[in-house]
């Protein structure tokens, strides 16, 4: 390279050309920086997009679709079945013996049925869960068999277990319907003969050696309860401790199991507002708590089990009602049959096909056939529907319906849940038993972090904001140096540490001195006040002795001086103003046993005034920092045009500062909303976690944001439940997420504004 | 003067927000510190029987009996020795104690089992026989001595059966994985194994005789009410006489309360021992956080800020980044277990562990999964914190390195980082802080009330990123909340949210400080 020395005045152009490196390495830079920066954007707006992928499913309707069909080749079939997964479903016809249909090979396999010579089957039903053909027989015998399946290599192999037949009602009569209910030691089988109906009661007697014998327990001739109606159509709930006898009156009668008496508890009409519907068919869903019924004309109704007061009778007991009215069918329904999973079922007439969930009321699908079905089944997985036609061939439908709990009238809608005795809107997520019914209801949880909400704004924001008005406006500005960080630094305070000393240290600690905290709240404003006015009183040399920005640290012993004489004065106000007379008739002063008296609602340690007080450290320093921001950037100019016009300082921050920043003060106050709704971890410590309905400030809450830290990690993945916990994260996110944006550009307008002053 | 009571109204505020952070920290500050302070032993004489009771004063308290409704003022008294008497705590009616002392010559031991015991001392027999009585001069070198030879052969045992034996264990495990996987022969693994298991049986030989050794030298001891125990010496891993110390022996004994705080794994569901797993728990976690999201976050602000076309796009995307700060830490923590766990860690899994299935390996929650979460959670702090760091760099630096020729990445390699990395780290410090301190989000992706390895350790490959893992927060609520006896887990609770609070706050105060630095130090500077 040549030397440019000071007497060659020729430019060296080489100079200035950038080394192919550099050139080469920024424009490396430049790609990753673009690439990275875009990348990390992109991810955290993926966040969003990954939950609402994630909920997406909960809000779809149940996907059916035709997968394949075989020839049965039967025209008489009575009873369709299936086995856990659709492979290989069965058809009765009414003789002696049950055809198997395997779907791979198409081929059918006849199985004989065990039922005695010289007679034939007059009836017969079908119980699903175990596969269970109940057979009527035409000498007046009633007994069962079971269906169940070995694997056999890769194929299945069908076995027919007999059970033993008991005769029921008049001897050597035949049987018109027959009904079976497996209660474990006890069944109960209940059959139509002729015009009579006849049940009886078989119990497991458990000797201390062998086998358990079954031996009949009780019979029961319940013609004469149907007061001379004629029946039509029995069925017995699968557990065997009910039989409903639908009548030519058009009304069900209902019997329940009481001890070892079977008992009429209930007649009553499902259709009596329609007056020219004749009951169609009714039968139980999954759980044998409620009951489908469809009329003539299409009404498809469900009834519940739930304790209502005895007509005529005293006190409450467990009868049928209303619960739920679906969409019409096109008409009288010729098949129905209830899922073995959850409380859907499929019903429909003879080219109509619907798929409908109790508990939300809602049709899942819904669609015509181009064939007349004949019978229907679920397979125990329920991802299937088999559908019979008339012709004798077997179509098979793919049903894909994971989350049909879900939907929004399921998060959001008042539901009536078996058992309740009204519609109500409930959380319940995971139950004992295989047959509980979820209650996915987010609106308590959405109550409840509103209520959280309320209340720790409620004690935050007043201190949050006269602490920013006067930190803004008076406070000389080397204290607030030191000031607001040490504000700041309150928000820095672990959520779980300001949770455990809510839970463990302050709950019981004003368990039993509320009438204290409420002293303690009127007190201390009321000596600021006073402190204020004694000030005013003052002459100006005392006062010139303090500097302006003084009074907060002057009122540190009245303060504290209203404080402990609030808390000790507490006990004395609660002897003198919240006495009841206790359990033991004795006048007792206790806040907490006066409140419930009073109000009716109850009182819990951990409860919302504690969270709220708790919170308050969590919400104070975001409220009070983004105040106290927008208030100092009021212009001074406007403050010191204001002063020289003859204002007092607080006319002032009221006339002047106020009014000017509002916009910031309100941004601070969404935000501190977002930084509350969102709190975990103290919820989660310092109340009882009950997902309730009201607003007592004495009583806990579920939050939404507690509920997902609760269940999320005991929640299957992909389930409705795990979908549902990620919904309501999505709400918190959503929540958050508008109201912070709205309070920034609330905050840039106002920036805006002050640029033009 | 019209509005005066006014502003003092409004100055209210501002004592009651800095007094209650003030108090907040002193009753965490002495609380704290009083768990690890030695008590004073009371011994109490009762008066409707006579019966005597010596232990530490937990708490005073009046309640009104619910069934009787009379006041009711009581002590609650730690009396220890739950061998013997069933329960550690006791309420004493305040009115009832007729007389108060406090016995010099009581002794505290901390015992391996059933919490601590309170006793007086009556002998002490050696391993060979001999029974030295408490009043003999040799007594307490004695019993110091085998206390000291106990805690020894312990550790020996620990060492045996969780080093050597688990290197064991992991390696039958390692041959039934090869062995599913195809990769040895059922022969070659049958052989393998009989090795390990002779192995085995020499390495919990060892451990059997060093076992029975324990149970050779025996402490006698009288309780307050009168009863004798004894109880083998190696389950009492130190004995003190608090009444008899003196201000600097309590302090020397403070020092080694909080010495075994810090460097102890906990024992009885948590409740004793130290939180050392979980201090390193939460440091690792924050530390691997931090690496991730750092560059991250770096390189997003220095995008936005220097590179992206300052327009309407990129002002919706910072306000939007700026807002995630405010969404709350759960919905991370659901995204984390949705995201990471299942689908990611699922997808690995699937892929390179599948022999182990369907146990996951990272298809579950672990320390990797809650770096990840945690580092999208504190990704817009950062971001925030680098693109005001970027900003307060004058136009007039950048413009002038360009001039001198620099390319656009030179002049911020060179110039513009330099002069914004204090801002970069005091982001980088307030996002440790946020993240030392989240729980919420973490009890859904991996951390546990009790994890039986560390997540890094000696062992190959040292990093063990499935791994669960401890977390101080969540000790706090676990112990606090989920633990059977709320009581006896309290001065642990206190201890560890002591050390958390003293973790947080030394953090934000360092970034705190560095801002003002930086502040003074471009206070003068035109932008």
């Amino acid at each position: 390279m040549p030397q440019a020395g000071p007497q060659s005045s020729k430019p060296v152009p080489e100079r200035f050309v950038a080394s192919r490196a550099t050139l080469r390495l920024d424009a490396l830079m430049s790609w990753v920086i673009r690439v990275g920066g875009i990348g990390v954007v992109v991810a955290v707006l993926g966040i969003l997009v990954f939950i609402l992928v994630e909920i997406l499913p909960l809000f779809a309707s149940a996907d059916v679709a035709q997968k394949d069909q075989a020839a049965v080749s039967t025209n008489t079939a009575k009873l369709l079945g299936s086995d856990e997964a659709a492979r290989m479903p069965f058809v009765f016809e009414g003789g002696r013996e049950l055809k198997f249909i395997d779907i791979a090979t198409k081929s059918v396999t006849t199985v004989p049925l065990p039922i005695p010579e010289g007679v034939q089957v007059t009836a017969s039903s079908l119980a699903a869960p175990k596969n269970r053909i109940t057979l009527g027989l035409s000498d007046g015998r009633i007994g069962s068999v079971r269906i169940g399946y070995s694997a056999d290599g890769s194929a299945l192999k069908p076995e027919v277990i007999a059970e033993e037949f008991q005769p029921i009602g008049t001897p050597g009569q035949p049987l018109s319907a027959a009904a079976f209910g497996d209660g474990g030691t006890s069944k109960l089988l209940a059959a139509i003969q002729g015009t009579s109906v006849h049940a009886i009661l078989i119990k497991e007697k458990r000797s201390l050696m062998g086998k358990a014998k079954p031996e009949v327990a009780g019979s029961f001739d319940l013609t004469p309860l149907l007061a001379g109606a004629k029946p039509t159509q029995l069925l017995s709930s699968a557990v065997g401790d009910s039989v409903l006898i639908l009548t030519d009156t058009q009304e069900i009668a209902y019997f329940a199991l009481e001890g070892s008496e079977l008992k009429l508890r209930q007649r009553f009409k499902p259709f009596a507002d329609l007056p020219d519907a004749a009951i169609a068919r009714a039968d139980y869903i999954f759980g044998d708590v409620s009951v489908v019924i469809s009329s003539s004309t299409g009404a498809n109704r469900v009834f519940s089990l739930y304790n209502q007061p005895i007509p005529g009778g005293q006190g409450e007991q467990r009868m049928f009602g209303e619960t739920k009215r679906f969409d019409d069918l096109p008409g009288a329904p010729t098949w129905f049959v209830a899922s073995q999973r959850n409380k859907s079922f499929a019903t429909g007439t003879a080219d109509f096909a619907s798929i409908r969930y109790s508990t939300t009321q809602t049709v899942r699908w819904e669609d015509t056939v181009p064939f007349s079905i004949a019978l229907a089944a679920l397979n125990g997985k329920n991802d299937h529907l088999l559908l019979l036609d008339t012709a004798g061939t077997l179509h098979r439908y793919a049903v894909n319906d994971p989350h049909p709990e879900a939907g929004a009238r399921a998060f959001f809608g008042k539901l009536w849940y078996e058992g309740a005795s009204k519609p109500d809107y409930s959380w319940q997520s995971t139950g004992g038993s295989d047959e509980f019914e979820p209650k996915l209801s987010l609106t308590p949880l959405i109550i409840g972090s509103l209520k959280g909400t309320f209340y720790a704004l409620l004690f935050a924001v007043p201190i949050a904001l006269l602490a920013a008005i006067y930190s803004a406006n008076f406070l000389p500005p080397h204290v607030k140096r030191v000031v607001k960080p040490a504000m700041e630094l309150m928000a820095s305070l672990p959520s779980v540490v300001l949770g455990f000393l809510a839970g463990l240290w302050l709950a019981p600690l004003v368990e039993d001195r509320v009438p204290s905290i409420i002293l303690v709240v009127l007190l201390t404003p009321l000596t600021a006040l006073l402190c204020g006015l004694i000030w005013t009183k003052l002459k100006p040399t005392t006062r010139s002795m303090f500097r302006t920005g003084s009074e907060w640290w002057l009122l540190i012993l009245p303060a504290l001086a209203a404080i402990v004489g609030g808390w000790m004065l507490g006990p004395w106000v609660e002897s003198w103003a919240f006495v009841v007379t206790d359990a033991t008739g004795k006048s007792v002063a206790d806040f907490r046993l006066w409140w419930p008296e009073v109000t009716g609602l109850p009182y819990d340690q951990r409860n919302s005034l504690v969270v709220g007080f708790i919170m308050g450290f969590a919400v104070i320093p975001v409220i009070f920092t983004i105040a106290d921001d927008a208030l100092s950037n009021v212009p001074t100019s406007l403050k010191a045009a204001a002063m020289a016009l003859g204002a007092t300082r607080w006319q002032v921050v009221r006339m002047v500062s106020l009014p000017i920043a509002s916009a910031g003060i309100f941004s601070a106050l969404m935000i501190g909303f977002g930084r509350a709704v969102g709190e975990t971890m103290i919820v989660v410590m310092a109340t009882g976690n009950t997902p309730i309905m009201d607003f007592n400030i004495f009583s806990g809450m579920r939050t939404l944001s507690a509920n997902i830290a609760v269940e999320l990690p005991e929640a299957a993945v992909h389930s409705t439940h795990y979908r549902a916990l990620f919904l309501g994260a999505l709400l918190l996110f959503a929540l958050t997420f508008v109201l912070n944006t709205a309070a920034e550009l609330l905050r840039q307008r106002l920036r805006e504004k002050f640029k033009v002053i | 003067m019209l509005g005066e009571p006014k502003i003092w109204l409004t100055a209210l505020g501002l004592t009651a927000g800095v007094g209650m952070i003030v108090f907040l920290l002193g009753l965490i500050l002495v609380n704290g510190v009083s768990v690890l302070w030695p008590k004073p032993v009371i011994q109490f004489k009762h008066a409707p029987d006579g019966a005597i009771l010596a232990g530490e004063l937990r708490k005073h308290q009046v309640r009104r009996d619910s069934a009787s409704g009379n006041i009711i003022e009581e002590h609650l008294v730690f009396i220890g020795n739950k061998d013997a008497t069933g329960s550690a705590f006791r309420y004493i009616d305040a009115h009832a104690i007729t007389e108060t002392t406090e016995p010099k010559d009581i002794l505290v031991a901390e015992r391996m089992e059933y919490g601590d015991s309170i006793f007086y001392p009556v002998s002490v027999k050696s391993p060979d026989g001999k029974v030295i009585p408490a009043t003999d001069a040799g007594f307490f070198p004695a019993l110091h001595g085998y206390i000291k030879e106990g805690n020894d052969r312990r550790s020996d045992i620990a060492d045996i059966e969780k080093n050597d034996i688990g290197e064991i264990n992991k390696r039958m495990t390692r041959l039934t994985l090869d062995e599913k996987g195809g990769r040895i022969t059922p022969e070659q693994s049958t052989a393998s194994r009989a090795e390990l298991q002779k192995e085995y049986e020499t390495l919990a030989a060892k451990a059997k005789a060093l076992r029975d050794q324990q149970h050779l030298a025996t402490l006698t001891y009288r309780l307050a009410d009168g009863t004798e125990r004894s109880q083998a010496v190696s389950e009492i891993i130190h004995v003190d006489a608090p009444n008899a110390l003196s201000w600097f022996g309590k302090l020397g004994l403070f020092l080694r309360n909080a010495w075994a705080l810090v460097s102890e794994e906990p024992r009885e569901a948590n409740t004793e021992g130290g939180i050392f797993p979980a201090i390193f728990g939460t440091f690792v976690m924050t530390i691997l956080m931090s690496a991730l999201v750092t560059p991250f976050g770096v390189i997003a602000a220095i995008y936005l800020r220097e590179y992206a076309k300052q327009g309407f796009l990129v002002r919706a995307v910072r306000i939007c980044v700026n807002n995630l700060a405010g969404v709350p830490s759960i919905v991370f923590g659901v995204f984390g277990v949705g995201f990471f766990v299942y689908l990611v860690g699922g997808t690995i899994d699937e892929w390179f562990f599948s022999d182990s299935l369907p146990t996951p390996t990272f298809g579950t929650g672990g320390i990797l999964w809650a770096s990840f979460t945690l580092a999208l959670l504190t990704l817009p702090v950062i971001i925030v914190a680098s693109e005001e760091a970027l900003t307060a760099v004058p136009r007039g630096v950048r413009e002038a390195a360009l001039a001198c020729g620099a390319s656009k990445w030179q002049s911020i390699q060179r110039i513009v980082l330099p002069s914004a990395l204090p801002g970069i780290l005091t982001g980088v410090i307030l996002s440790m802080a946020r993240g030392a301190g989240e729980v919420a989000p973490l009890m859904l992706v991996g951390v546990v009330k009790l994890a039986p390895s560390l997540p890094l350790d000696f062992e190959f490959p040292f990093v063990h990123a499935e791994r669960k893992f401890m977390h101080l927060g969540f000790h706090i609520y676990d112990l606090g909340f989920q633990s059977p006896d709320s009581e006896a887990a309290k001065p642990m609770v206190f201890a560890t949210t002591l050390l958390l609070i003293l973790l947080v706050l030394v953090l934000n105060l360092s970034a705190i400080l560095l801002r003002n630095h930086i502040r003074k130090k471009y206070a003068g500077g035109t932008f």
